[in-house]
């Protein structure tokens, strides 16, 4: 469904140093620079699948999606979606395609929700009936019935996600672009859309990117992603597989039978959790063999377990390391 | 075409009731525009108290031009001031996303979805205004003249559109508060004055590149003149060749449209 390949994007930003002469002097100089958003990124993303997107702030994710749904061109590089290159804007496109942004509303401040979705489903050309049908569906997956005649600016900032999740899907895209569909909403919102993303996804089988700095959204929703690092592509594959490849440590954690003195310990060795009758230690794949036997002499009776990284601590430990 | 009549139906309604939620907006636009029109007819009215004619035009026919331009205003400003005011803003703010990716023209989106009820009512004060002016005349209408006149008064203010329009999309490359709305505003008074005061080299420009004549003058030179197929020639081919500059223009802008970041 979706196809990019070799997607490059630069910006010409403006630098001007503090001051009111500096000012001054870009009236008649300006010094530019070019700032690279997205280096030559390439992935597909199939029917009824769900790509996670993830990377860090400024790494051109939402650069890479606003691209693929047709607001920016790019530098360079070719996006196939549904055979359409999205930067045409054609109709037919724009038609199969939705955009959802955490950060951004589409809703009309003012109006009901009810009231904006009538208007999509003009801008849609959507059957009233197959629009009604569809919006009972999303009002009651979403439990958001009682709200919809309830202007949007006085809804939680949950509900008026759910709005914004029914106005973008309202037309069954064939192709979903979620951009941090869940960000600053509370625990049982996020799960909320999350199953809902997943329920729309069996139910209507669109392709869907999704980008999101909260590691359960990507690790609830993805099988697969795409990691980006300041714009360059450096992963493609099962989730699973970013520790593999990623991870130079193990976790060591042992189980205690009674209390015991760190101090007996190496410094060294890094300890990451102490639950009292659990420790957690994180140490490089090479050393686990002598840590272990370390372990082992200094706590007699202990239960060890070696183990693999968390994923999420995995990125988190990636993107630190090539800010 | 009855798709985006619908659409713009949904925009009367939608704009309407949230016109009246906001009271003091909704009178003071009223009494600022009808301060903006006494201030004009005023003006002409202290000229004409030196002189009978400016440009060949009596005071009764520069007063019929006058409340035909206050027409062709009070539209722009219900139908497209406030869309084409907060463009800057959409293009800075990166809030023109949504806009573009809808199966609808953006322009046209983007020119209509805030219709200005609390100026509708100077709608009706312009037009009342306009058949006074012409019921005063002395001199007789034929119904052909009338009507062409009004023709002529809507293109005028399709124009006013397209050349407001040319001035705020320079704030796609400028990325400024108001791209060069300024300019434009400075230069609208062209269309308030008679036409045949202009001459040579500026005329030429106010009638074609910048055609502020055409917008309430020409369509008054209808009645003076009777019915004058160059001047119909003329506006339909300028208004034509302007909305192809507008369409090229405008796709040119959205290429550089660069968004913001989240």
């Amino acid at each position: 469904m979706i196809h990019v390949k070799n997607l490059r994007k630069e910006f010409t930003v403006h630098r001007k140093p503090p001051g009111i002469i500096a000012s001054m002097k870009a009236l008649f100089i300006r010094d530019t620079i070019t700032k690279v958003a997205v280096q030559e990124v390439s992935f597909h993303v199939a029917e009824g699948e769900i790509l996670g997107l993830i990377g860090a702030n400024g790494a051109g994710k939402t650069t890479i999606v606003k691209m693929l749904s047709g607001i920016i061109h790019p530098t360079s590089g070719s996006v196939d979606v549904m055979g359409y290159n999205p930067w045409q804007r054609q109709k037919n496109f724009c038609r199969q395609i939705a955009l959802i942004m955490g950060q951004k509303a589409q809703l009309w401040w003012d109006l009901p929700a009810a009231d904006c979705f009538l208007l999509l489903r003009e801008i849609y050309q959507v059957d009233p009936k197959k629009h009604q049908e569809m919006l009972e569906f999303l009002l009651s997956i979403l439990d958001v019935r009682d709200e919809i005649n309830i202007q949007i600016r006085r809804l939680s900032l949950g509900e008026r996600m759910k709005m914004e999740l029914i106005a973008a899907l309202l037309h069954k895209p064939k192709v979903v672009y979620l951009d941090e569909p869940t960000i600053g909403l509370d625990l049982a919102a996020q799960r909320a859309i999350r199953n809902f993303i997943l329920g729309y996804r069996d139910s209507v089988k669109p392709a869907m990117i999704l980008t999101s700095h909260y590691m359960e959204d990507i690790e609830r929703l993805c099988k697969r992603v795409v990691i980006l690092l300041n714009g360059k592509f450096v992963f493609d594959g099962a989730l699973q597989d970013v520790v593999q490849q990623f991870s130079a440590h193990k976790i060591i954690s042992v189980k205690l039978h009674k209390p015991v003195d760190l101090t007996r310990l190496n410094p060294e060795i890094e300890l990451i959790e102490d639950h009292g009758d659990e420790l957690k230690f994180r140490v490089m794949a090479e050393d686990v063999a002598h840590v272990s036997q370390h372990l082992l002499a200094k706590i007699p009776g202990a239960n060890l377990a070696v183990g693999e990284m968390n994923t999420a601590d995995v990125i988190e430990e990636l993107f630190q390391e090539k800010a | 075409m009855g798709r985006y009549s619908k659409l713009y139906l949904y925009f009367l309604r939608f704009s309407f009731s949230r016109a009246m939620e906001f009271r003091l907006d909704f009178f003071f636009r009223i009494v600022m525009d009808t301060v903006y029109y006494a201030v004009h007819i005023i003006f002409f009215g202290v000229i004409y108290g030196h002189t009978s004619m400016v440009g060949g035009w009596n005071f009764d026919q520069v007063l019929i031009f006058m409340c035909g331009f206050f027409l062709v205003d009070a539209l722009h400003m219900t139908v497209h001031a406030n869309n084409l005011w907060a463009l800057p803003e959409y293009v800075n703010k990166g809030h023109l996303d949504y806009y573009l990716i809808r199966p609808v023209s953006s322009l046209f989106f983007l020119s209509h979805r805030d219709f200005a009820a609390n100026s509708f009512v100077n709608l009706i004060i312009a037009a009342s205004m306009l058949i006074w002016a012409i019921l005063r005349y002395p001199g007789e209408f034929s119904p052909l003249q009338i009507m062409v006149f009004l023709g002529l008064l809507l293109n005028g203010a399709y124009l006013y559109w397209l050349i407001h329009m040319c001035f705020v999309i320079p704030v796609f490359w400028t990325h400024s508060a108001h791209g060069f709305q300024m300019l434009f505003y400075s230069l609208k008074q062209f269309a308030e004055r008679p036409d045949p005061i202009f001459q040579g080299l500026m005329r030429r420009t106010l009638t074609t590149i910048l055609p502020f004549l055409l917008i309430a003058s020409y369509p008054a030179r209808i009645l003076f003149e009777g019915l004058n197929t160059t001047i119909l020639i003329h506006s339909g081919l300028v208004s034509l060749g302007l909305t192809i500059f507008l369409l090229w223009f405008w796709n040119k802008a959205l290429r550089s449209y660069s968004s913001a970041s989240s």
